[in-house]
């Protein structure tokens, strides 16, 4: 079998053992989600917004049915460039950067799959007004999969550039902690997008973090319209293609300027 | 040819300090790992490479395994030069690093292999001959469905050679592999990178700071210290260079008084025992034993050569290592 996709597999095998992790995340979602919506309910009976309420309720839950996918980092790959143990990945027959998008991209997948599947379920049987809305429509769905799916690749992207910093700094806590403030907030995960300022949102709307999963979410609650999926869609292309670039290219120059510590 | 070859190999790494109080800048220092090194290795060899530590030998085996890139020199393996041709290279050298691991912790061993036999390509039915080969040579068969964590440290490194050896590398480069390992483990390690060289004609670079490694395993040592080749040859040629004292320790009967001995003689005393160290050389041993004897009555009398490590300990000493 081919090695990236090998890796993929190894990496979710892992993940599939962490069962206690996968309830406990579970539990702690429905919670915030409940919280959200009731606390979103409560805003709209005193000041009904111009975004309908069903629209942001659909927000809350599929934003925390995914949350996996933006907050999830690989502990023992970060752990391994901290203490060296890359010196073993750096000599095989391999390209780095593939290698580790592919790692990545099988916890994030299967992450967030795991905590999604009981989630949206739980989150369909709620009462009327708190429950997740139905999609728009079925082609709406479809281009929702589509579009998941390329916020994905570009969350894997994103990822894989934090790795290539950690590799220079040798820790990677500062940086984590700054982007994932900037991924929380302009991911839509804290606030609804939807509820920013329209002037707000013309910005926000085009930086990558919108892309990961407010582009998806969009879609599939009708904030944006089908006739609009081409240009979301290529918008996504673009800044998954623009952030595996620039990963491909620090990891080549990390490549370069490498040197492994001790033993 | 030469298998390996390496001209003026040249490494600098800067150490940045942290910066004093006072001071404004952080201190830069420079250590040169390695010196100009140059050396070659035939296909087929097994060679011992040794220094104390800081001595440049972990240097030597990632700049040959393409992780690291020389600031000067060159080398050649096998006609590639590692660093250049990294991926190429990576397929045909098998590395083991003693201190770290190539295995997932999480999970069973056979499952970090299977990863490895995709990462090299490794087909089916020469995968599954090189492991059932590799299992049972290392004993690794009743762990294989183990997960790593699970594993003491000697099952580990046995799993981790075995690792390194599925794809049949042509070169080993082994750094500590013996590290923290019992009696039992290292002897194992040692029979099974004897047979692994004889039979499939493996190239060994092996560092290490046991000399029972070196002495059971190398016909050829080399030693480093300071990013620069110390010594290059036969291990026993290295040790005769240093072995020119002898040690005796003689217990006696009762009270006796000791004679003088002549020129040349150490003594040390413990209650009824004398440790007497000399030089054949200059004292012959049989002229000592009858000074020695006609003391008083002996109960008991024994001679030690000296250990390898003494040795080492002195040749470092006598280097300014």
């Amino acid at each position: 079998m081919n090695a990236y996709l090998s890796v993929f597999r190894m990496r979710r095998k892992m993940e599939l053992q962490y069962r206690g992790a996968v309830i406990g995340g579970v539990i702690c979602q429905m919670f915030f989600g409940l919280i959200l919506v009731s606390l979103y309910r409560a805003l709209y009976a005193g000041k009904p917004q111009t975004t309908p309420i069903e629209a942001v309720v659909g927000y809350v839950w599929l934003q925390q049915a995914f949350f996996r996918m933006l907050l999830a980092s690989d502990a023992e790959l970060l752990d391994k460039i901290r203490t060296g143990g890359i010196a073993y990945d750096l000599c095989r027959p391999l390209n780095l950067y593939g290698y580790y998008y592919a790692r990545i991209m099988a916890q994030k997948l299967m992450g967030s799959l795991l905590r999604a599947a009981p989630m949206l379920g739980f989150a369909c049987l709620l009462p009327r007004g708190m429950a997740l809305p139905p999609p728009v429509s079925l082609p709406a769905f479809l281009v929702f999969l589509v579009c998941l799916a390329l916020g994905l690749l570009c969350v894997c992207a994103l990822e894989n550039i934090t790795m290539a910093f950690t590799m220079r700094t040798l820790d990677s806590r500062g940086v984590q902690a700054m982007l994932n403030l900037l991924m929380m907030t302009f991911s839509g995960n804290i606030l609804p997008l939807t509820l920013f300022p329209d002037s707000w949102q013309k910005v926000i709307t085009a930086l990558p973090y919108a892309q990961l999963l407010d582009a998806p979410i969009r879609i599939y609650t009708g904030q944006y319209a089908l006739a609009e999926a081409p240009r979301v869609l290529l918008v996504q292309g673009i800044w998954t293609l623009a952030l595996a670039g620039s990963g491909v290219l620090l990891w080549r120059h990390n490549q370069k300027r490498l040197t492994v510590q001790g033993g | 040819m030469a298998f390996i070859e390496t001209h003026g190999l040249t490494k600098t790494f800067t150490v940045r300090k942290k910066r004093e109080k006072g001071r404004l800048l952080r201190e830069k220092t420079e250590i040169r790992a390695l010196d100009a090194l140059s050396f070659s290795v035939e296909k087929g060899e097994l060679v011992g490479y040794i220094g104390p530590n800081g001595a440049g030998k972990s240097t030597t085996v990632k700049l040959l395994s393409g992780i690291l890139t020389p600031d000067g020199g060159s080398a050649l393996v096998d006609g590639r030069v590692p660093w250049q041709e990294r991926r190429r290279h990576a397929a045909h050298i098998g590395v083991v690093f003693g201190q770290r691991s190539q295995l997932w912790w999480d999970v069973p061993i056979l499952d970090s292999f299977s990863l490895l036999r995709d990462i090299y390509r490794v087909p089916e039915a020469a995968y599954k001959r090189r492991l059932d080969a590799l299992t049972s040579a290392l004993q690794l068969e009743p762990f294989l469905r183990t997960p790593l964590r699970l594993l003491s440290l000697g099952q580990r490194m046995r799993a981790e050679l075995c690792g390194s050896l599925l794809h049949g590398p042509e070169l080993l480069f082994l750094d500590e592999p013996t590290i923290g390992l019992d009696a039992v483990s290292k002897l194992a390690l040692r029979d099974f990178l004897k047979r692994e060289n004889a039979q499939n004609g493996t190239t060994v670079l092996l560092t290490t700071h046991d000399m029972e490694d070196i002495a059971a395993l190398c016909s050829r040592v080399m030693v480093l210290g300071h990013g620069q080749k110390l010594f290059d040859g036969a291990l026993n040629n290295l040790l005769a260079r240093y072995d020119t004292s002898r040690e005796v320790n003689v217990r006696y009967d009762g009270e006796i008084r000791l004679p003088d001995l002549p020129q040349g003689c150490a003594v040390a005393r413990e209650g009824a025992d004398y440790r007497i160290s000399y030089a054949p050389a200059q004292v012959p041993t049989a002229h000592l034993l009858s000074l020695l004897q006609a003391a008083g009555p002996i109960r008991e009398l024994t001679a030690q050569p000296q250990s390898i490590d003494r040795l080492i300990a002195a040749m470092y000493r006598e280097m300014d290592l």
